[in-house]
């Protein structure tokens, strides 16, 4: 470093500050429409509550309160808020559930693709983002037709007998996971795939070659070394599912909420904006809690393989 | 072709027999009609330039691809429908494949640990294996960290630790520099003789095919072209595939006057007649190949029947080629070992005296 002249000094000062005014777009991009609406959502969730909606400019805990804690109307004793916890506990366990049901239709889909000749290849990954041409309300009412009473599952059923009445689909624990699962498979097909395609398949012929199962071939080679890709993947679908709105709103009615519509609740007809701005913190805040630990086992994993 | 082995002793000795193998992929043949004996405990090379089907032999030792028809025996059981898995034959491949999340011993027992074989047996062959390939007290190590010859090694020991009934190796020295590739011929020879391990080899580099076989089998075209020792490859080649591809070859085109046993009278364009061996019979009048290598040309007085032009004169170190036309304007190389003295050697533009020995000239099967 001390061999350095003052002109190759001055030089590579003045790369790097072309590089901040490279990247100033992206910056800009970020500081707005990422972490100032969040700080703005931060910054409501400490306002008192307006007796109309919106927001009072004064200090208050309030909201913060209400995720965890009621106040009873007429005589103002604290309890458990069980509504939001229930929610919050639904949510994690219908998302964790899709995560699961994405893996493991997706872990074959990515391996089939992965494993074609190139030409294939290029045509599947097309087929595979098909869905994203079309909006996500128009793919969650098709879904909605599907499985409603009338729709082409009840009839399929009942044209083969299994059953004389229509079977309630919709608005259901059911519904909503079928909804999820097809509209988050690519977000893990996606990745699953980009690290199968790196994946040297020759690895495989030679734990066959030097006596693994089928079975052991996949835990012992197959899976350690497309990781990486799986967690992305699940994270990547994890994490939409647990703040999903629309899905649940169109596939689990008004019973089934999931903690996206509690959250438009209070901005809605609860008029309770501090209280959904917290909320939405606290979702933000478990998802971040969850990414850490996630990344914390994927290094420690790394480590021992 | 068939084996030319002693089918009687060889069914004693045979550790893998393929009879009437074929391979068709769709439409497309890659080998048909293949008869091979490999013996016990031999360094067995499958030579032949890309495409001829010798990588889907070893693919169908190996289990990865199944006959189309024929069979493939490994001492007397078929094999040919049986896993990769199932069969105690186990491959290194041409570009190692070793796992790379795996640590160099773990790379070794892999085999042993899918066998289920108990712990402190399996930390007993790894550490033999490390010594096997020289690479003991690294087995910690990641096999990232290793360089392209020491990976080499650890897929060899990887292959070796089960102790399978023969090894197969596609063409693992490909990768290596030259250096590194003479010292592991001689390495891979050694490890087959302390093993006592069927090598199965895979190479389209004659030099290295005839450096370390005990027996070579020639393919070309998804056929055998030839089976035999190095020795009968290299002197004796049969047509003339063989003798082009197996190390450097003069070509020369003749008439047979006539036939003496295993000795032809072959008149060449050049007007001169030289005698060639020829074990297969030749009606007189037929126009034939003739194969001399170039070290088994020699310079000779003036007074030779045939001459040379010498168009060309390379110089090796070890020895001079000389590219001399011959009358009827065939090209001939001849290459003449250096001797010590620096005795002045006849230069370009010359016309000398040329020898072939009759008993390395032979007439080839077309």
């Amino acid at each position: 470093m001390q061999s350095l002249t003052d002109l190759e000094v001055s030089l590579r000062r003045a790369d790097v500050r072309r590089r901040w005014w490279l990247s100033l777009p992206a910056m800009l991009v970020v500081i707005l429409g990422g972490v100032g609406p969040l700080l703005i959502v931060v910054v409501y969730s400490f306002l008192e509550a307006g007796p109309y909606g919106d927001v009072v400019w004064k200090f208050s805990g309030e909201g913060w309160f209400n995720v965890l804690f009621e106040r009873d109307i007429f005589d103002d004793t604290v309890s458990i808020a069980d509504a939001h916890l229930t929610i919050l506990w639904r949510s994690v366990k219908l998302s964790g559930i899709t995560t699961l049901l994405c893996l493991i239709v997706g872990f074959p889909t990515a391996y089939y693709m992965a494993s074609r000749g190139p030409k294939a290849r290029g045509l599947l990954l097309l087929l595979i983002t098909v869905p994203f041409w079309t909006n996500l309300l128009i793919r969650t009412f098709a879904i909605q037709q599907l499985l409603r009473a009338e729709g082409l599952v009840n009839v399929v059923l009942m044209k083969l007998r299994l059953t004389d009445t229509p079977v309630q689909l919709l608005y259901s624990d059911f519904a909503i996971l079928t909804g999820m699962t097809y509209v988050y498979l690519p977000l893990m097909v996606l990745p699953l795939y980009s690290t199968m395609e790196k994946f040297d398949f020759r690895l495989m012929e030679a734990a066959y070659d030097l006596y693994a199962s089928r079975r052991k071939a996949l835990t012992g080679v197959l899976i350690p070394l497309v990781k990486p890709g799986m967690i992305a993947g699940c994270t990547l679908v994890f994490i939409p599912c647990l703040g999903s709105y629309v899905i649940p709103r169109v596939l689990g009615g008004g019973t089934n909420l999931m903690i996206g519509n509690l959250i438009e609740l209070q901005f809605g007809a609860g008029r309770n904006w501090p209280l959904g701005a917290a909320l939405s913190i606290a979702l933000v805040a478990l998802v971040m809690i969850g990414l850490v630990i996630f990344q914390k086992n994927d290094r420690s994993g790394g480590d021992n393989a | 072709m068939r084996d030319s082995s002693d089918m009687g002793e060889s069914k004693v000795l045979s550790a893998v027999t393929l009879a009437g193998v074929a391979k068709f992929f769709g439409t497309f043949k890659a080998i048909e009609g293949i008869d091979l004996t490999i013996r016990q405990n031999e360094f067995f090379t499958l030579l032949g330039p890309s495409g001829c089907g010798k990588t889907t032999i070893l693919r169908m030792l190996a289990g990865f691809e199944t006959p189309s028809s024929g069979e493939i025996l490994l001492d007397g059981r078929d094999i040919s429908r049986l896993g990769p898995n199932q069969r105690p034959v186990n491959t290194v491949f041409q570009n190692y494949a070793l796992f790379p999340h795996l640590s160099v011993a773990q790379n070794i027992g892999f085999a042993l640990k899918m066998l289920g074989r108990p712990r402190p047996e399996i930390r007993d062959t790894v550490e033999d294996m490390l010594a096997l390939v020289q690479l003991s007290g690294r087995g910690d190590q990641l096999v990232t960290q290793l360089s392209g010859g020491q990976q080499q090694r650890v897929a060899l020991a990887r292959a070796l630790a089960p102790r399978p009934k023969v090894l197969l190796l596609d063409e693992p020295l490909s990768a290596l520099d030259q250096k590194l590739r003479k010292t592991m011929q001689i390495e891979l020879k050694r490890m087959q003789r302390e093993t006592g391990i069927t090598f199965v080899f895979v190479t389209h580099d004659q030099e290295e095919a005839l450096t370390m076989s005990d027996r070579i089998a020639v393919l070309s075209n998804g056929a055998l072209r030839q089976v035999g020792s190095p020795h009968e490859i290299y002197n004796h080649p049969v047509d003339r595939f063989v003798a082009d591809f197996i190390g450097e070859t003069n070509l020369l085109t003749g008439k047979v006057i006539r036939q003496d046993g295993d000795c032809a009278h072959v008149v060449l364009p050049g007007g001169v007649t030289i005698e060639a061996q020829c074990p297969h019979a030749v009606s007189a009048g037929s126009e034939v190949t003739l194969a001399v290598r170039p070290e088994h040309c020699t310079l000779a007085g003036p007074e030779a029947p045939l001459s040379g032009f010498i168009e060309q004169v390379v110089y090796f170190g070890t020895d001079t080629h000389f590219h001399l036309r011959l009358p009827g304007g065939a090209p001939l190389v001849l290459r003449r070992q250096n001797a010590a003295d620096g005795r002045a050697l006849p230069q370009q533009g010359e016309t000398v005296g040329v020898a072939l020995a009759p008993s390395a000239t032979r007439v080839l099967r077309d």
